[in-house]
């Protein structure tokens, strides 16, 4: 709402600030950043929405003369049965993994705030190294450690007694399947999460939580009364980050199934992926990722409005 | 929570965030017939550095470092300057279109930089930028930009401005005040930030790959990461001693900020 | 700077702009060939004798990795200084071609040898009766084996396929497996499918269609169901996850399926095997026919937007000519492009078996979508299900109806 009160004064106030000099600095500092941007950022995304109303496969690409069609590609996308299922599984998929994210950073912070020295260096030592793990790396491990016949999961669990898993395959179930990219993904995201909640919780002035304590509020009251609302912003922060990298991961899930078995792990990335690169459709890849960036706006609408009405008060 | 469970439960998330990266350094040092065997072996029977050999023999292995550091380090100094000019407009300075512009740069955080493959390898060949590092560098700068704003505009806000405003009382110049007081306890947020840009650089695969062409001195490490597969499938015990050393600049960068890293990473999203 | 000082750069200048005239006159001609294609003896080889012989032309290969490969491969066509010669999968020359990019062949093909190709990889490099891809090199798998394994089980190689199925049920034994077969090696089905009268796909006009879901390939699969029951392979992964020869070099595993050059990994990663290993052609339904194979194999392509087409051609034809043919089948135990040279090449038994196989040779569909198919894989989420106890009719048409929808698309 703030949004819409904002505009008529935006729009009332004077084109062009008469001042002093002094005015003019701002916009100097900010140049580079939109010269950058608009080149190197709009541009492209320019180019690439153009792509998307032409026809342009591998030969408008190597010989140029591409054909504009319109909406003929967003059309045909939207007219596809399969995309609405990828972009439902793809809400689904994301929900999952940031709620999870989120929870498992929260208590892991948590933790940490309530640690020894030592035992927090070791955590947040042992954090730092997941962080830094190449993807490629992470990825494939997690691919052997669910193995069927020689996977460690496997042995752990029979050894455990669970008979049933005796060369289980993981990877011939979609849910399965699915179940092993959500731990990957979660694994990889915590240490950046859980280390910057950590990093906000210290910030929160001690007396506060001590004034709490001798009012008798329980570990859930201080964390919702005091905690969370101080962080609100970091709390808000960290989890719009993590839907646009979970709705954006890619590496991951190609590597691990190529988004199969059948379709159980075809996200929006993924979809975009086979329809451009395997097809070389470019110009169906490029409206897919379009349709994903109006998508992920929507999706982060409500923050995007309380930012800017947060803006207005700094 | 009593302190046997809290102990219990550092551990529990100490394993398991290092087990995978305990299984790839493992396998690094496995001989190759031991790397997949019925029953695993979780300490080594034998260690060899036969693959760490194969991992830096590797054609090219110093190009591919010289020009990672190269790009990633270009990249993440060219994202430092510019945001911090920005940054600093934002978090200091009042103006008109303040708020479009943060929410431009929010914005800029969610392009689907995959998408872009093919738009930028347009313009980078219509404009003879192919097979150019410089290239290389300006995407992965423009990758990285957006998070470097938010972040030091966040540091910098939490630096108060009487400081500031004291220095130059004293008779400082504003740019003086900035270089004397500002910057100085600016620096851990800057290297902090810029971890993160290094980390996105050093991992990056699509671009290198289409960017880079005919001018094999100029490919990049992540290439070197997945050279190590042949017509029969991968060399792993080579893939993963690589991926081992590849991570090793990362960690050392770690190392030397330590706490810095985390304290300052959340001083700018706290604010932002 | 003194008078003499600036004459002196000013000479120097000269000189070197002189030399480089000279120097340039030399026509640089990058080629790309793929990493494990040839040694580095090979390469060197061939590159100082074929600038000996054409004195213009300075010739530099590059490698190039597997890894991203058909996006590389696509910038490079789509490039105005593209490399001048491509080392390319046979399979996937008709999608390059489809971008209107690639250099036609056709009228040199009789200069080049083209009556005697073989035609795994003479076919997929035409389109449309144009002939754009010049075969290269080729290779197909066969069945390596534990000499020491099935000496003490008492068998010897088969050569039908019951009397494989019949060794290899003596061979899996305790802890010894009979044979080493993931459950998602598709090339393998193909394989047995095209031994049955099959194909994976069949095109009437220029509709394509799956063709799994027919009595020829569900009893391909049929086959492929016995076989990898008779050992400890994973059903719901392929040859490269975990990698094969690693899996062979650490355990007792009397066979499994590969181009021949995959026993000199299992002998490196477990130098006792060295001098254990041995080779048959995959059996067929009856002896007196080996079982049907996938051609794998290269060819090479000129990328039309090379300015350097003639030098280019030079080096085509002398990769595909004789002498450097001959040259590379020896040092990398492949099969040669034409059948005159299969002789050639025969001592070594790997190459051998995979001679008499290659006799037997077949291709995937040719169709620029082809790989599309590929990409998401249909046919390995088939054999995982019905190796996994689904109705293999029922997965068959599944499958069937990705593969159609996949070669269709676009049209």
């Amino acid at each position: 709402m703030t949004l819409l009160a904002e505009r008529p004064v935006r729009t009332t106030a004077p084109a062009v600030p008469r001042r002093r000099k002094r005015v003019v600095l701002p916009y100097l500092l900010i140049a580079p950043t939109l010269l950058a941007t608009a080149y190197l950022l709009l541009y492209p995304l320019l180019r690439n929405v153009i792509i998307s109303v032409q026809e342009f496969g591998l030969p408008q690409l190597v010989r140029g003369d591409a054909k504009f069609v319109g909406l003929a590609n967003y059309a045909r996308v939207l007219a596809d049965p399969e995309f609405w299922g990828v972009v439902s599984r793809t809400l689904w998929f994301t929900a999952i993994n940031v709620v999870l994210i989120m929870v498992l950073s929260t208590l892991v912070a948590l933790l940490l705030v309530r640690l020894g020295k030592w035992l927090r260096l070791l955590v947040m030592g042992g954090l730092v190294l997941t962080w830094a793990t190449p993807i490629i790396a992470a990825t494939t491990v997690f691919q052997w450690l669910f193995q069927s016949r020689l996977g460690v999961v496997n042995w752990a669990l029979t050894t455990l007694g669970f008979e049933e898993f005796r060369d289980y395959t993981w990877f011939a179930d979609g849910e399965a399947t699915f179940g092993i990219l959500v731990t990957l993904i979660v694994w990889q995201s915590i240490p950046f999460a859980a280390l910057s909640l950590y990093a906000a919780m210290i910030t929160v002035p001690q007396e506060l939580y001590e004034a709490a304590r001798i009012d008798g509020a329980g570990a859930w009251r201080v964390f919702s009364t005091i905690t969370f609302p101080m962080l609100r912003a970091m709390f808000g922060l960290i989890t719009c980050l993590e839907v646009i990298w979970v709705v954006k991961a890619f590496v991951q899930i190609w590597v691990i199934s190529q988004g199969g078995p059948g379709r159980a792990t075809t996200t929006l990335p993924v979809y975009a992926f086979q329809v451009a690169q395997s097809l070389q459709r470019y110009d169906l890849g490029a409206a897919v990722s379009m349709l994903m960036v109006l998508l992920l706006v929507l999706a982060l609408l409500a923050y995007f409005r309380q930012l800017y009405r947060q803006e207005r008060e700094a | 929570m009593s302190r046997a469970a809290r102990t219990v439960a550092a551990l529990v998330v100490f394993i398991v965030s290092v087990f995978p990266v305990y299984w790839m350094v493992l396998t690094a040092f496995k001989p190759t017939k031991d790397i997949q065997s019925a029953t695993p072996t979780f300490l080594p029977a034998s260690i060899t550095f036969e693959h760490f050999g194969t991992a830096v023999a590797a054609k090219g292995f110093f190009s591919f470092w010289r020009n990672s550091l190269l790009v990633a380090g270009g990249a993440v100094l060219l994202a430092l300057v510019i945001a911090l000019l920005a940054a600093f407009a934002v978090a200091r300075l009042q103006w008109k279109g303040r708020r479009a512009f943060v929410l431009m740069v929010f914005m800029a955080q969610m392009t689907p930089w995959e998408a872009l493959l093919i738009p930028i390898y347009v313009i980078a060949r219509d404009t003879g930028m192919l097979d150019t590092l410089w290239m290389l560098t300006l995407v992965y700068f423009m990758i990285t930009l957006p998070f470097t704003i938010v972040t030091l505009r966040g540091f910098l806000a939490a630096i108060p401005v009487d400081l500031e405003e004291a220095a130059q009382v004293d008779g400082c110049s504003r740019g003086q005040a900035f270089r004397r007081v500002v910057f100085p306890l600016l620096a851990p947020g800057l290297l902090a930030t810029s971890l993160f840009g290094f980390i996105t650089a050093w991992n990056e695969f699509a671009f290198a790959n289409v960017l880079i062409i005919k001018d094999q001195d100029d490919r990049t490490l992540p290439v070197w990461l997945s050279s190590f597969n042949n017509t029969f499938g991968t060399d792993w015990g080579a893939t993963m001693a690589a991926s081992t050393l590849f991570m090793l600049p990362v960690l050392l960068i770690f190392v030397v900020l330590q706490g810095r890293v985390t304290t300052g990473i959340v001083g700018g999203a706290v604010k932002g | 700077m003194s008078r003499s000082a600036v004459l002196l750069v000013l000479a120097l200048a000269l000189s070197a702009c002189g030399a480089e005239a000279g120097g340039g006159e030399k026509q640089e001609i990058t080629v790309w060939l793929m990493k494990d294609t040839a040694t580095d003896e090979f390469v060197s080889k061939f590159e100082s004798e074929f600038e000996r012989e054409h004195t213009g032309l300075d010739v530099k290969i590059q490698i190039q990795e597997w890894n991203g490969i058909t996006q590389k491969v696509t910038s490079a066509l789509a490039s105005t200084d593209p490399p001048d010669v491509i080392e390319v999968g046979n399979t996937q020359v008709a999608q390059y071609v489809a971008s209107k990019g690639v250099t036609d062949l056709s009228g040199r093909k009789s200069e080049l040898g083209g009556d005697d190709w073989i035609p795994g990889l003479a076919e997929p490099g035409a389109v449309d009766g144009k002939q754009f891809g010049i075969p290269f090199y080729a290779a197909n798998r066969v069945v390596i084996y534990r000499k020491d394994l099935f000496e003490a089980a008492g068998v010897t190689p088969p050569k039908t396929r019951d009397e494989w199925l019949a060794a290899t049920a003596k061979l899996d034994q305790g802890d010894q497996q009979g044979i080493y077969l993931p459950g998602q090696n598709w090339y393998t089905l193909s394989g047995f499918i095209w031994d049955e009268g099959g194909d994976l796909a069949e095109q009437t006009g220029s509709t394509w269609k799956g063709s799994l879901n027919t009595p020829e390939a569900l009893a391909g699969m049929d086959f492929y169901q016995k076989l990898q029951a008779l050992g400890d392979g994973p059903k719901d992964s392929d040859e490269a996850k975990p990698q094969q020869t690693d899996v062979v070099a650490g355990g007792k595993v009397a066979q499994f399926i590969a181009v021949p050059g995959a026993a000199k990994l299992v002998a490196k990663a477990n130098p006792d095997l060295a001098g254990k290993i041995g080779f048959f052609p995959i059996p067929g339904k009856t002896a007196d026919k080996p079982g049907a194979v996938f051609t794998g194999g290269s060819d090479l392509i000129i990328p039309l937007a090379s300015q350097r087409q003639e030098a280019a051609y030079e080096v085509v034809k002398a990769l595909a000519g004789e002498k450097w043919q001959v040259e590379l089948a020896k040092t990398m135990n492949y099969v040669p492009n034409r059948k005159a040279l299969a002789k050639e090449v025969g001592g070594d038994p790997g190459t051998a078996a995979m001679a008499v196989g290659a006799a037997n040779g077949h291709a995937t569909p040719n169709s620029p979508n082809w790989a599309a198919v590929e990409a998401r894989n249909p046919i390995k989420e088939f054999q995982t299900a019905v190796l996994t106890g689904a109705d293999p009719k029922t997965a068959a048409a599944k499958a069937d109806e990705v593969i159609t929808q996949a070669l269709n698309s676009g049209k």
